[in-house]
């Protein structure tokens, strides 16, 4: 088993009209071993903009302070709030400064402009290779895999956030079922221009 | 699974040695995605035609699905060399037991033989993925799958292959409902069954590579078996 | 006539200028010595009884066993060298249960029948091994069960040739027994009916008193399967035939 996956967690953005979803697991293991059932992967930036980090837990929790020092030296020197694209380049390059002796994490970085309703949603892997979330959704950890398949064929473009919450909650948790690493319920941001309800689905726990 | 035996069998090798041996390497991981969906009076079987190994394209017209009888049919994925002998075995094995018992196979006898004979290579096993779809005695559809030592367990719906790990979930999601509190549709029909099967591989063939090129699907039936074709993308 | 056959009826394998095999003649004829056993085929089920020969008051009745359960759906009986019996009784419980680990479905009747009868047929087979034996087996079997076509009576004889049967007789009483069954059958008998029938005929073929210590009687239904009738159900069951 690889170090990446040795606590295990799923993450996961969906992007619908003027609206989004941020979606993690609840599931903190050691190896087989569930060793949290509240373990949340998605790290607040500001009430538009959110940053996933599922792998080895402790590098995420070193590169989420890493990374909200860095945007709190960007917003006090530039006066203006971080952008969806630049918190993407920031944890990319985070990222790529332990290109030799990496962190053991991937990261979602997922957006909303409040004056547009434009979504943003980014996923890179280990070293900061960023994939742009085109499609309308991106995923990433233990059940990358199961995640890509579901949403796939659940997704649909301009969905309104009620039913944003429930394909997003579809997919996430039926992809969970399948992987013994993931699960134990889930936590779903879901951001409106005016709006952000954070929901936490119960789900099988096993 | 596969990774896991063939990063055990290099291990092994270096193990045995301290200098570089060229090993022996009796398995290659050809790609392909099986999957089958069952229901009151049918079933549907689909594979996908692509046989690959690594990031080569071997065929695009690999038909994984072999029909057995009026009732039953295999798909079989892995290991192409394994799959074709395997398959071959089993017509022997069928035809034999069309002669000593004066009847075509059932559908559930058929899935326990091939669970034995994949157990009979136990220590030197088929590189395999199996489903048997058909009918059983009362004419419901009956999924089997195995693993290739023939484990093997009785399904509603399974997907199993390169591309099982995307397509079962979203199954699970539309036919499973394990998640939902909405009442269960109406009986599930064929022709849903069909539209599931081709929503299901034609997302697995955007994100999975060894999975595309054509979907082939039989549909079972008390009438027979019959066959469909549809277009997966070919990059 | 004996002087006829006695060059050649030494081996198993020559044929006499007549093209007869007599060992294989004298094996059928052995049956004869046999113990009547009768086996009977309704819509309902199958039943089997047979004659037990309690020669001596000192001896223990129930030791003798006549009929065997081969699988939870099949039972036989059998009639003549009751030690040749065991093989063949054995060879047809292993291959029920080995179809049954190969296809998770019971064996049919008739499959069961085959497979006994490729044993009898080996005799002499020197290549062979195993249970092959150097002279034909010397019993005959009346195979009944329920399978997936209903329930089946089949009859092998020591050449192994089988033929399925809606009623049949085997052993010493078998040409009075056989006359009988042909008058009193018919397609539509109940179960209770048979019995009666098969009883009735035994009792006249017998040359001891029937009693429930010298008959044993197994039946076979779609629904429970192989049966053997306890002492009481025999003793009940022939108060019922007329004396």
């Amino acid at each position: 088993m690889s170090i990446e996956s040795y606590n295990g967690g799923a993450v996961m953005a969906m992007a619908g009209k003027e609206c989004l979803a941020v979606v993690c697991d609840k599931r903190l293991g050691a190896r087989l071993t569930t060793i949290g059932m509240n373990h949340s992967k998605i790290y607040e930036i500001n009430p538009y903009l959110y940053v996933c980090l599922p792998g080895l837990a402790t590098d995420a929790l070193t590169v989420y302070q890493r990374l909200r020092f860095r945007v709190n030296m960007y917003e006090l020197k530039e006066s203006r709030k971080i952008s969806p694209q630049v918190l993407c380049s920031m944890l990319s390059n985070l990222l790529y400064e332990h290109r030799f002796g990496n962190y053991f994490i991937g990261g979602v970085v997922a957006g909303l402009d409040p004056a547009t309703g434009k979504t943003y949603l980014y996923a890179m892997d280990c070293l900061g290779a960023i994939t742009i979330g085109t499609e309308g959704f991106v995923t990433g950890g233990h059940c990358e895999e199961q995640l890509y398949g579901t949403c796939e064929a659940l997704y649909r473009p301009d969905l309104g956030p009620e039913e944003l919450l429930e394909v997003a909650s579809q997919a996430f948790l039926s992809a969970c079922d399948r992987d013994a690493g993931s699960g134990w319920g889930a936590f779903v941001y879901i951001v409106t221009k005016n709006k952000v309800e954070l929901k936490s689905l119960k789900a099988r726990m096993d | 699974m596969f990774k896991e035996m063939q990063s055990l069998a290099n291990a092994q090798m270096t193990d045995a040695s301290p200098h570089k041996v060229a090993g022996f390497y009796p398995y290659a991981d050809n790609g392909g995605t099986l999957a089958a969906i069952a229901g009151d009076g049918f079933v549907v079987i689909g594979g996908d035609t692509r046989l690959t190994t690594g990031y080569q394209i071997y065929s695009r017209e690999a038909s994984k699905l072999t029909k057995l009888t009026d009732k039953t049919i295999i798909g079989s994925c892995g290991c192409w060399c394994d799959s074709l002998t395997f398959t071959k075995g089993l017509h022997i094995r069928l035809q034999y037991y069309l002669y000593e018992n004066n009847k075509p196979i059932s559908t559930n006898a058929t899935a326990q033989l091939v669970s034995n004979m994949l157990y009979q290579k136990r220590f030197f096993p088929y590189y395999v993925s199996t489903i048997v779809a058909g009918l059983d005695a009362d004419n419901q559809g009956a999924v089997y799958s195995y693993d290739p030592v023939g484990s093997t367990e009785r399904h509603r719906y399974r997907a199993q292959g390169t591309a099982g790990s995307l397509i079962q979930p979203f199954l699970d999601c539309v036919l499973g409902r394990g998640n939902q509190t909405a009442p269960e549709p109406e009986k599930l029909t064929k022709e849903q069954a069909m539209i599931y099967l081709k929503d299901a591989f034609m997302s697995a063939a955007e994100r999975e590579i060894g999975c595309g090129d054509f979907l082939q699907i039989m549909i079972v039936t008390p009438q027979g078996v019959e066959e469909e074709r549809f277009k997966l993308r070919k990059d | 006539m004996f002087l006829t056959r006695s060059e050649y009826d030494r081996g198993v394998n020559t044929f006499s200028p007549e093209g007869r095999l007599f060992q294989v003649e004298y094996a059928i004829e052995a049956i004869k010595l046999g113990t009547t056993a009768i086996g009977i085929a309704t819509l309902e089920g199958v039943i089997l009884a047979v004659e037990k020969r309690v020669t001596s008051p000192l001896m223990e009745p129930a030791t003798t066993e006549k009929i065997a359960e081969i699988d939870a759906h099949i039972g036989c009986a059998c009639s003549g060298l009751m030690a040749d019996s065991r093989t063949l009784v054995d060879r047809a419980r292993v291959e029920a249960q080995n179809h049954w680990f190969l296809y998770n479905e019971n064996m049919s009747v008739e499959s069961v029948t085959q497979s006994v009868s490729n044993l009898a047929i080996q005799f002499g087979d020197s290549d062979s091994d195993g249970n092959a034996m150097s002279r034909p087996f010397g019993v005959a079997i009346l195979f009944a069960g329920c399978d997936e076509d209903g329930p089946q009576l089949f009859y092998m004889d020591p050449s192994g040739t089988y033929v399925q049967c809606d009623a049949k007789a085997i052993g010493s009483g078998c040409e009075g027994a056989q006359q009988a069954l042909q008058e009193a059958y018919s397609k539509s008998l109940s179960l209770t009916a048979a019995l009666k029938v098969l009883l009735t005929i035994l009792k006249q073929v017998m040359e001891e008193k029937l009693n429930s210590s010298n008959v044993e009687v197994a039946i076979i239904t779609p629904a429970a399967g192989y049966r053997m009738l306890s002492k009481e159900e025999i003793e009940n069951a022939i108060k019922e035939i007329p004396a």
